[in-house]
């Protein structure tokens, strides 16, 4: 079943820049208010051109609202997050986590196939507004690639 | 089976740039000089210091010495094999092919799990560079441990041509 409003997030490893330095996402979350979006992929055009460039201006927006942290994800390796991320002048704004085995995910069923174009199983694109590790807002793209109801000023709106 | 000198270059398609943009390697590699080298993952440190950008400085040299096409392939999707050309400023140097389903890893026999490494539970490619006249491999370097530069390294297949 697809993450949902009411769901506790999965205790699971992301991480962050190498593959050394684990992020585990429920101790992420725990006591704050994070938003967390996922992604099919880094450098892909709809997520380089619109999906995290929302988050990353939009970010002061989210601070304003009580938001601790944003999170990016998506199933790629933290070699890969950590150089999209500064592609897109994330740092200090939103964090790029790589879910590199597909892990997060799956526990959040939330899979696409996407072997055609990128290769492997990725995650479908969704935004969350989580507060102290459970879901308060789940926003998932109808077709899992889509630009609609998971972009940032949708999010916003519903703060 | 591994691939070793002398062998065709397998009948397998690429892509560049984008997923719809497909580029068959024996058929880029018919008839011509090329250099064709592997790597464990796009943007990795090793990857993006120490071997790859010897392979983009040495252009001059590859095409001095009759070498039509250097090509750099790794188990990564399109997208993410253009942005590390673009950062490792690879235009017109090194062509940047994704190996996105390791179709072209697997044919050659040079997959590697880099579970402990990458952290990725899908295998890479071990970190080869060769050498490949008409389609045909003439000098190969794979890493014994898959990841260390080497005997992969450019200087050194430079000095094989």
């Amino acid at each position: 079943m697809p993450v949902k409003s009411g769901d506790k997030l999965p205790s699971v490893d992301l991480y962050e820049n190498s593959p050394a330095s684990k992020v585990n996402i429920a101790e992420l979350t725990a006591g704050k208010k994070v938003i967390i979006f996922g992604v099919p992929g880094a450098f892909t055009p709809g997520c380089s051109k619109t999906h995290l460039p929302g988050y990353v201006s939009d970010f002061d927006k989210f601070k304003s609202k009580g938001v601790d942290e944003i999170v990016c994800v998506s199933v790629n390796d933290p070699f890969v997050m950590a150089a999209w991320g500064k592609e897109h002048s994330a740092d200090g704004k939103v964090r790029m986590l790589a879910d590199t085995n597909g892990a997060f995910t799956k526990a959040m069923d939330l899979e696409k196939d996407l072997t055609g174009p990128l290769g492997s199983i990725r995650c479908q694109r969704f935004s969350m507004l989580v507060e102290d590790g459970v879901v308060k807002t789940a926003n998932v793209e109808p077709d899992g690639t889509g630009l609609t109801c998971s972009l940032s000023n949708s999010l916003l709106s519903q703060l | 089976m591994t691939v070793k000198c002398g062998d065709k270059l397998p009948n397998v398609y690429l892509h560049e740039n984008t997923p719809d943009s497909k580029v068959n390697i024996s058929e880029l590699a018919a008839g011509k000089k090329v250099i064709i080298v592997g790597v464990p993952g796009a943007f990795t440190p090793c990857c993006s210091k120490d071997f790859v950008p010897d392979f983009i400085s040495d252009c001059g040299k590859y095409k001095s010495k009759g070498v039509d096409e250097i090509v750099c392939i790794s188990v990564n999707d399109p997208y993410v094999m253009a942005a590390w050309g673009k950062d490792l400023n690879a235009g017109g140097k090194v062509r940047m092919l994704a190996d996105g389903n390791g179709v072209f890893t697997k044919a050659l026999g040079l997959e590697k799990d880099f579970a402990d490494t990458l952290g990725t539970s899908s295998s890479r490619c071990k970190r080869f560079s060769m050498y490949a006249e008409d389609g045909v491999v003439k000098k190969l370097f794979v890493e014994p441990d898959g990841h260390s530069v080497t005997c992969s390294k450019s200087e050194n297949l430079l000095s094989q041509l």
